[in-house]
């Protein structure tokens, strides 16, 4: 659960930073637009791989309700979070894709 | 056109969601304890003792007390432990014991015998309170199920209201006034839809039979527990016949359920007419198994001769999707992990509310910024807020620190912890009259703080089951406890130095404000 929960928390801070505004606030520069789209494409394909770890690791009926669970908690710590801690949030960010998908393969 | 509709939901969204916030936090916030329903009543009765489960072993020292104690009764009623819950309990039909014709009692899982626990009603009092709100049947129910159709009313009325749900989905901005409360009110509204949209829709599913009986009254008439009875599987038991026959071990009948389903976990056993040639027998299975709260998953013996003879019927698509709502509600299927974080929605659907309530005043406190006093209408709002608020938390406080207080003897003891449950809500009512709206949340505030703050050490002094002892013996639902009253006394008392502090950065930002009245913010108003 905590391995999704951290690929669906990485997901949720690329698709953030896909929008120009945070990008801005959070990384101090412009972005080009490939990299938006790379960043909007590696959000939506991480928030869909961690509702397949949730899926395969606990079925369809526990594995949904887990991965909304973990989603909604993901976003939640992410946005009130980020006025305070920005730096610690995007840190946690990128050690989640690493770090989720290693929880999520070794759990299963 | 279009922005007509919006100003019209927009009314409808302040107005439903001010005249119903007040009872609407209530029933969030107690709904929310009840997600810790066990632990909290595992809390209120440290004499039950928690031993290794043995569901056989159960059924055996539950099938000996009772057949010593309530071989007369008709109908036996046994609830077994579980890894939430610590206690066995058991119960029989009895004119003249206990209230409303049923005695029960708890026992201990490994002797048998009964405990002798202080008399509380728990996570149960918070659990009924939130749909039953200490009214009389049906009234609270329907009340509380009134309550959820606002709450859906609300969200939907909120998203039409919302012009950026999706341009500002990751904004928040603190440290603004008015416009941080905007932004945490939609913030947690929108990040946790999902859990705000099932929890008010599955409350109008499970009381749908209430709510919309036509279908069933036009069928079964006003015999409605056939119409219970045809849905789920179940018979009623025959009459006794008077030819005395001894019950079948019951641990025996659990191997074969055990047989059937490999792994299901009782969560009840119903047995009628017990030694008598006409006795049943119904294993429920616990509701912790499956999403799904599915009622239907039962089995039913002959209690004589052990013969299986009916299992619960396979649910079809319709009552599968009422059946998942209800569980999704309920969540009794989630584990620690899932547990803590239904916990967390449920504040945040608290918090949805709360913020709701007060930017309602916030924003017109700003056009009285300079005067001394509020006008009667505002004061009136300001009042309630603070009392179903801060209010509220001194009840549930006021609740736990009786349940400390009082001497175990006592007549009506349970009575008199829900009695000091109402008499702090009544109490901060008129300490919030008599206080000035700032200093009012402030004290109320710090109250609370230490209130929970101290519970801790008040379980350590009182029954010797302080964190020192529960965190050595791997007690995790006693030290989660008063490890989550002492977060909680923390947490208020950061919001108590807010309120306590000098407000003055406050009337700066509303002045400003007030000059520039923003665009986002006039739709909602």
């Amino acid at each position: 659960m905590l391995g999704n929960a951290l690929i669906a928390y990485a997901g949720f801070v690329a698709l953030c930073l896909a929008m120009e505004k945070h990008f801005v606030d959070l990384l101090g520069r412009k972005p080009r637009p490939a990299q938006l789209r790379l960043l909007r494409s590696a959000g939506w394909l991480l928030l869909v791989l961690s509702l397949v770890f949730s899926v395969q690791l606990r079925g369809w009926a526990h594995g949904l309700v887990e991965w909304t669970a973990v989603l909604m908690a993901g976003v939640t710590l992410w946005v009130f979070g980020l006025p305070y801690q920005s730096r610690l949030l995007l840190g946690l960010a990128a050690a989640s894709v690493v770090l989720g998908p290693l929880l999520a393969v070794l759990a299963g | 056109m279009k922005e007509g509709f919006r100003q019209a939901m927009a009314w409808l969204h302040t107005w439903t969601g001010l005249i119903f916030g007040w009872l609407l936090f209530a029933i969030f916030l107690t709904g929310t304890l009840s997600y810790f329903k066990e632990e909290i009543t595992h809390w209120s009765q440290p004499e039950v003792r928690r031993h290794a489960l043995d569901p056989a072993h159960s059924l055996e020292v539950a099938q000996r007390y009772l057949q010593d104690n309530a071989g007369h009764s008709g109908t036996w009623l046994i609830r077994m432990p579980n890894a939430r819950e610590a206690a066995l309990s058991v119960g029989y039909r009895d004119p003249d014991g206990g209230p409303r014709g049923f005695a029960s009692k708890t026992l201990d899982t490994r002797t048998g015998q009964p405990v002798e626990a202080r008399d509380s009603r728990g996570g149960e009092f918070f659990y009924r309170f939130h749909f039953q709100l200490q009214m009389p049947h049906p009234f609270g129910r329907w009340l509380s199920t009134f309550c959820a159709f606002i709450m859906l009313l609300g969200l939907v009325t909120g998203i039409i209201t919302h012009k950026k749900f999706f341009k500002e989905f990751f904004t928040f901005r603190p440290g603004k006034g008015q416009r941080s409360w905007l932004d945490g009110h939609n913030a947690i509204g929108v990040l946790v839809l999902p859990f705000h949209l099932m929890i008010s829709y599955s409350s109008l599913v499970l009381f749908m039979y209430m709510v919309m009986p036509a279908g069933i009254m036009a069928s079964y008439g006003n015999d409605t527990g056939k119409y219970f009875n045809d849905l789920f599987g179940r018979n009623d038991a025959p009459k006794a016949a008077h030819v005395a026959a001894p019950l079948v071990p019951l641990p025996s009948l659990y191997a074969k359920v055990q047989g059937l389903q490999p792994g299901a976990r009782i969560g009840r056993i119903q047995v009628e007419n017990a030694g008598d040639s006409n006795a049943r027998v119904t294993f429920t299975q616990s509701a912790a198994d499956h999403v799904a709260y599915r009622r239907s998953a039962n089995w039913t013996f002959d209690g004589a001769s052990g013969a299986l003879l009916s299992q619960g019927k396979p649910e079809s698509g319709v009552m599968m999707t009422a059946f998942s709502f209800a569980g999704l509600h309920m969540g009794n299927f989630a584990g620690p992990w899932l547990r803590w974080l239904y916990f967390f929605f449920g504040l945040a659907g608290t918090a949805v509310i709360g913020t709701g309530l007060v930017m309602w005043l916030g924003k017109r406190q700003l056009k009285h910024a300079g005067s001394e006093r509020l006008p009667g209408e505002l004061r009136l709002v300001e009042v309630l807020n603070i009392a179903s608020m801060s209010g509220l938390l001194l009840a549930v406080a006021g609740f736990f620190w009786a349940n400390r207080l009082i001497p175990v003897g006592v007549e009506g003891r349970a009575d008199w912890e829900v009695n000091a449950f109402f008499i702090a809500w009544g109490l901060s009512l008129v300490h919030a009259v008599l206080r000035s709206g700032r200093r009012a949340w402030g004290e109320q505030l710090a109250l609370g703080a230490l209130a929970f703050a101290l519970l801790p050490l008040l379980n350590g002094l009182t029954t010797g089951q302080g964190l020192n002892h529960s965190l050595q013996a791997g007690d995790w639902a006693m030290a989660g406890f008063d490890l989550t009253a002492l977060g909680t006394g923390l947490f208020l008392a950061w919001l108590a130095g807010k309120m306590l502090r000098s407000p003055k950065p406050m009337a700066r930002r509303a002045s400003r404000a007030a000059k520039k009245p923003s665009t986002e913010t006039a739709g909602a108003s």
